[in-house]
């Protein structure tokens, strides 16, 4: 504006007369209603914490971390209610990794063939391996159809039929009546970007409300008292100040962690940040054990190569060139399961015939197939493989290795969404905390998900968050007085990293992580190679004492900011590995060479009549939950059980546990 | 905005001093033809080339170089499905796949 108005002195004195251009050029006087530079008029600046750190104080009845699908719905429906509502992310909302997802969302709408929840919620119990508790699962498949058609009021853009119905199609695990009806199609979906227009519809729905947005804001850690929670106190990327947003009611919804693996398809952005603000509050995780591969993640990029490819007849080839599945599975060869594949190809890494400069990963060769057979079945893999991997499909093999995709596992929460911890056999209710999305683990999805339903998660959770939340509270009421330096322990740790001079840099100690995270943490899962990799991990989080930081500005420093990220990460990565090594069972997506099968109470295999049920200790049927000692890395597992019945018998009967095959 | 005003301005107070020829004036869309109420032939406007010539490219070049093709009107003339992912069916393998590139969502 200053140059154009400069120019038009040096320019304009003889050309334009001074009546065509307005004297001063004019400033919006719109009132947005999200505050630019972070600080908004009543906000007030302390410096009770330190004064190299002055603090911003702001106050509000609800305060939302992070702007994914889950988080955009729960600001939204708190601002809808009437609630004075923060949304703290660190990234820009249509930049969460929601973004990626292009996939549909599960409900039983019923538009292609009679549907009805219940077989949805039948589908989804099975799917999780009996450690979804039903509850949770019954309101999430009963709410379904309506999130579904809620959207849709919103503007989103769903495939439609002939007579305008929304179009659902046929996914993996989803059946009608109970199992024996054949495939169910309750997929909906927009074209082939559900989750970009899912987050672009809440964000612009979002912005009718009195939502203030501070983005790019990265949130330390929650503010507790007396085991209530009563804020988060947050970094300003952009000018390094460091902000405490005080509200009743704090909503976690800064998804998952995959960044702890090596190969992973999330984004650099998910480091599990709300799991680690809650490890550090000393809360439990639920489930982190539990995490999603696919067998054929493409190396470096982490992008996914589809099944298809091995349905079309490519084959896995290690580092002498044979196609190895032969030896694994004599008669599926490349076409057996996933997990049987997974393994395959991490056993054949570990023994050492794996490709590359560092021997990790495998082939997965295509040219041996006709090109046009290749573009006719699989249109754009010759763009996708030159894109990610920089081969010619047609010449050279695909560097793949088993990545991780999604993290079952998060902060537990019962079906309103609220956080809980387990005490004396008991699940108590955390105040003021709350947890949706995939950072949440209400456990809907519990040992496995199932592929739509993870969309449905978000907005269905997200929206009960905002519910619960209206219910137990009113706007406007008066904060609980809190301690003039709450929150100095994560400025503390701040200034720390900042000034940092150990050995090792951050970036070193991450791939460290990660390596060891998906030699020993991945596919292949026994005692021995859990307990080295849980051994190793311990060293590697001890060798964070001697971190080294290059960069000592607070605005916009990204070593900090990243160093933060690898805290988080680590605190995420210890439990994973640790639960891993304690559970001695092979559950949905936790898959155990040593321990084969499920170990439930009774056994599934037998009839029921005559045996006796073992007590909580003696059987696997239970969620872990997983504590951690920030200074030593120390992990503690406690369980709790898994609750078998939904939320109205007459309405839902809850489903027995039985054995999963389909 | 106010940028737009001032270019907007800028040109027009060119065109008064007679520093414009008067034929480019006339070739405003602003003002030609409109004002007379007649109908003219709709002309495209016509973008200028830039400079070099080169960036600029052709209509066809972008669409040959979509692998996956646009359904007539958007159907799908299998489904019928209105306003679905082009190209084959993304989960015929059991995942969703597009481009060789599963996304399991």
């Amino acid at each position: 504006m200053a140059a154009v108005c400069a120019a038009s002195r040096v320019l304009g004195r003889k050309i334009v007369s001074s009546t065509a251009l307005p004297a001063v050029c004019q400033t919006s006087n719109r009132k947005l209603h999200f505050s630019i530079y972070g600080k908004r008029g009543d906000a007030k600046v302390s410096d009770a914490i330190s004064t190299q750190y002055p603090v911003v104080d702001h106050e509000f009845d609800a305060v939302v971390v992070g702007a994914g699908g889950a988080g955009l719905r729960a600001a939204f429906g708190l601002s809808e209610a009437g609630f004075n509502t923060a949304c703290v992310t660190k990234l820009f909302p249509t930049r969460s990794h929601t973004v990626a997802a292009q996939g549909g969302i599960n409900a039983a709408l019923g538009n292609m063939e009679e549907d009805d929840w219940r077989w949805h919620f039948y589908d989804t119990v099975k799917g999780s391996d009996w450690l979804g508790d039903q509850d949770a699962i019954h309101y999430m498949t009963e709410q379904a159809p309506a999130a579904v058609v809620e959207l849709e009021n919103f503007g989103m853009p769903f495939s439609r039929t002939e007579e305008g119905r929304i179009y659902q199609r046929a996914f993996g695990g989803q059946s009608l009546k109970f199992g024996k009806g054949g495939q169910a199609h309750r997929c909906c979906c927009v074209a082939d970007r559900t989750g970009h227009s899912l987050l672009h519809t809440l964000y612009g729905r979002s912005l009718r409300y009195d939502t203030s947005y501070f983005v790019e804001y990265f949130a330390l850690d929650l503010l507790m008292e007396d085991g209530e929670c009563k804020g988060v106190i947050a970094l300003c990327m952009e000018d390094g100040s460091i902000h405490r947003f005080r509200a009743k009611n704090t909503v976690i919804a800064t998804g998952g962690y995959g960044r702890t693996f090596f190969s992973c398809t999330s984004a650099h952005t998910s480091t599990g940040d709300g799991n680690a603000m809650v490890t550090r509050a000393g809360l439990p995780c639920q489930d982190l054990e539990f995490v999603q591969f696919h067998p054929t993640g493409i190396y470096g990029a982490g992008c996914l190569i589809t099944e298809g490819c091995r349905g079309e007849g490519g084959i896995l080839i290690n580092s002498e060139g044979e196609r190895f599945m032969e030896r694994y599975a004599p008669n599926a060869k490349d076409l057996a399961s996933r997990d049987v594949v997974s393994r395959s190809m991490t056993i054949e890494i570990r023994e050492g015939r794996g490709v590359g400069p560092d021997k990790d990963h495998v082939y997965l060769q295509l040219h041996h197939l006709p090109p046009q057979q290749l573009a006719a079945h699989l249109p754009g893999i010759s763009e996708t493989a030159m894109i990610f991997a920089g081969v010619d499909v047609t010449k050279e093999p695909i560097p793949v290795l088993p990545t991780v995709h999604y993290n079952m596992g998060g902060i537990p929460t019962n079906y309103k969404g609220q956080v809980i911890t387990h005490k004396d056999g008991e699940d108590m209710v955390v105040p003021g905390l709350y947890a949706c999305g995939e950072a949440g683990c209400a456990s809907v999805h519990g040992a496995n998900r199932l592929g739509a339903n993870s969309l449905l998660d978000l907005v269905v959770f997200g929206r009960a968050c905002a519910l619960t939340i209206a219910e137990i509270n009113t706007p406007g009421e008066k904060l609980s007085p809190l301690k003039p330096n709450a929150g100095e322990a994560s400025v503390a740790n701040l200034d720390k990293i900042r000034f940092a001079d150990g050995s090792t840099r951050t970036s070193e100690i991450r791939l460290n992580m990660q390596k060891t995270m998906q030699s020993h943490a991945a596919v292949f899962r026994t005692g021995d190679v859990l307990k080295e990799g849980c051994d190793k991990m311990d060293s590697v989080y001890k060798s964070l004492d001697d971190i080294k930081t290059f960069d000592r500005g607070i605005v916009w420093n990204t070593d900090l900011v990243e160093t933060l990220e690898l805290q988080n990460l680590m605190l995420n990565a210890v439990q994973t590995i640790v639960g891993a090594e304690a559970r001695k069972e092979s559950r949905g997506a936790h898959a155990r060479e040593d321990f084969k099968d499920r170990v439930d109470e009774y056994d599934y295999t037998k009839p029921l009549q005559g045996q006796v049920k073992k007590p909580l200790e003696q059987h696997w049927r239970k969620h872990t939950l997983s504590y951690v000692d920030p200074k030593t890395g120390k992990v503690t597992l406690e369980y709790r059980p898994v609750i078998d019945n939904s939320l109205n018998a007459e309405d839902c009967a809850a489903i027995p546990p039985a054995i999963r095959s389909y | 905005m106010a940028l737009l005003r001032f270019c907007c301005t800028t040109a027009r107070g060119f065109v008064k001093r007679g520093l414009i020829l008067q034929s480019t004036y006339t070739a405003c869309p602003g003002t030609a033809g409109y004002a007379s109420g007649v109908t003219k032939d709709k002309e495209p406007l016509k973008k200028a080339k830039t400079p070099q010539g080169r960036f600029d490219m052709e209509e066809t070049e972008s669409k040959s170089k979509d692998v996956l093709e646009r359904f007539p009107e958007d159907v799908n003339p299998e489904t019928k499905e209105k306003g679905g992912p082009r190209g084959p069916e993304p989960t015929r393998y059991g995942d969703w796949e597009r481009k060789g590139r599963c996304i399991d969502f």
